[in-house]
């Protein structure tokens, strides 16, 4: 019964932590955007958590400069399985129009499994929003895996 | 003796220990979140939100830290989740009590600093700068809520007590059946004023939660926790956030015998739902958060002014 609960609490309370690599604050405005009452995520328990031990899904969003590629990977080391990692926007994706350039190193599933990619510059809240949704489900089956 | 056991057992474990406090605080935290959603005109998380936390972080990885004091680390949360249940035994609800003695009240008043002190062992145990930072703020807060409400406690046990004094919550609740709520006593305003300002400074909620600023210090003494730990750590928080209203209730609007004990307590649990409406819910959807040194200047200041007039009119026999 407890592990029947358990898989349903993963898809029911996914914890934020969201991590900028270099973004132009477009998307990061966005994400915030989407737990104002206007579109309101915490009715599906979302919550922003500010510490990565503390996260279901990771958030990353900008084209991950030379930079902040050691601390991205540090941090998505210190979250505790079974979590998701959700790229925001076009650049973690492609890198956008930072692409070719010497101190970025774009594409984020060169370093980690992207779960979830949402497109846009800036990506709109809806459907930032339905991409955590999307990434919920996809850690209620990671942790059923788990079980396994 | 067998069925005396028995009873203890279910005393402790079903009815006003473990699983009812726990499902009651959880569920409270659930309404909390959702009352605060509708003044912002959010839809808001479903009641139950608290029991998917809790249950997911169930279902995670506990992590300890290589920096960490692993069996402080790990004690920490049980220690403080424990004394709170041990609390809930001494808290009569109206004509239904559990537990009483003599000195009830030093007891609860010593059990209720020990959910803080966890947090401070936990946090410094972590080994986590950010986790120190919260632990200071947390002493801080602590020193700062201690005196005004050992002040209204005093005040409430010397005007039943006489000049004998009494530390027995029983006896309190008693004597408020036979002479009407502490509260309408008017020497006693302002120390119940005190308890509900102190109330969300024990919990740490929203204008006195300095101690876990999710924004400034990411959550404080909980930020290396993570799973099973953390649960009992939010476990905690739903406690005291039951816990001290309950008191509240206890302490200034006990007395009420409608004669059936499970109405008794349906209504207490009533009145402690709107105690922790008004002194949690709407300073957390209306507030912003103080800093350190400013809560412990509104604690020593007004807060203990107001509880040591109680003390001195109730003193002075009024």
């Amino acid at each position: 019964m407890f592990k029947k609960m358990i898989a349903k609490s993963m898809s029911k309370s996914p914890w934020i932590y969201h991590m900028n690599t270099g973004s132009c604050n477009g998307c990061d405005i966005e994400l915030v955007a989407c737990l104002t009452p206007r579109f309101d995520a915490e009715r599906f328990g979302f919550k922003l958590a500010g510490s990565p031990r503390h996260a279901d899904i990771v958030v990353v969003s900008g084209p991950i400069t030379s930079q902040s590629k050691d601390r991205l990977i540090r941090t998505l080391e210190q979250v505790p399985k079974p979590f998701c990692v959700v790229s925001l926007g076009s650049c973690p994706k492609s890198g956008n129009v930072f692409k070719g350039s010497y101190s970025v190193e774009a594409p984020l599933d060169k370093y980690v499994n992207v779960d979830v990619s949402v497109a846009g510059c800036a990506c709109k809240p809806e459907t930032i929003i339905e991409g955590l949704y999307k990434a919920t489900l996809i850690l209620q089956k990671k942790r059923e895996a788990m079980e396994k | 003796m067998v069925q005396n056991m028995l009873m203890n057992l279910l005393h402790i474990f079903i009815f006003p220990g473990l699983l009812f406090v726990t499902v009651i605080g959880v569920l409270m935290t659930g309404i909390d979140r959702k009352l605060v959603a509708r003044m912002q005109k959010r839809v808001g998380p479903p009641i139950v939100q608290g029991f998917y936390d809790f249950f997911k972080l169930m279902g995670k990885e506990s992590i300890v830290p290589e920096a960490a004091n692993k069996p402080a680390f790990l004690a920490a949360p049980i220690i403080g989740y424990v004394s709170l249940v041990v609390m809930v035994l001494f808290i009569p609800m109206f004509s239904f009590s559990v537990y009483s003695g003599t000195a009830d009240m030093i007891v609860l008043i010593y059990l209720l600093t020990i959910p803080g002190v966890a947090l401070i062992v936990g946090g410094t145990a972590s080994g986590n700068p950010y986790a120190g930072v919260g632990a200071s703020r947390e002493m801080v807060a602590m020193i700062g809520y201690e005196l005004p409400l050992i002040l209204s406690v005093l005040a409430v046990c010397r005007k039943v007590g006489g000049s004998a004094m009494t530390f027995s919550l029983n006896e309190i609740v008693n004597w408020q059946a036979a002479n009407g709520c502490a509260l309408f006593q008017w020497a006693l305003i302002p120390a119940a004023l005190a308890f509900l300002l102190v109330i969300p400074g024990e919990v740490g909620t929203q204008p006195f939660d300095v101690a876990e600023a999710e924004t400034e210090i990411l959550e404080g003494p909980l930020i290396e926790y993570s799973g099973a730990p953390l649960a009992m750590f939010k476990l905690n928080t739903a406690l005291k956030m039951f816990i001290m209203p309950a008191m509240f209730v206890a302490l200034f609007l006990g007395g009420v015998h409608t004669g059936n004990v499970v109405l008794d307590v349906v209504l207490f649990i009533l009145l402690t739902g709107l105690v922790s409406f008004i002194t949690m819910t709407v300073p957390h959807a209306i507030a912003a958060r103080f800093k350190v040194e400013r809560l412990f200047k509104f604690y020593w200041t007004l807060v203990a002014a107001l509880g040591l007039v109680s003390l001195v009119l109730v003193w002075f026999g009024l």
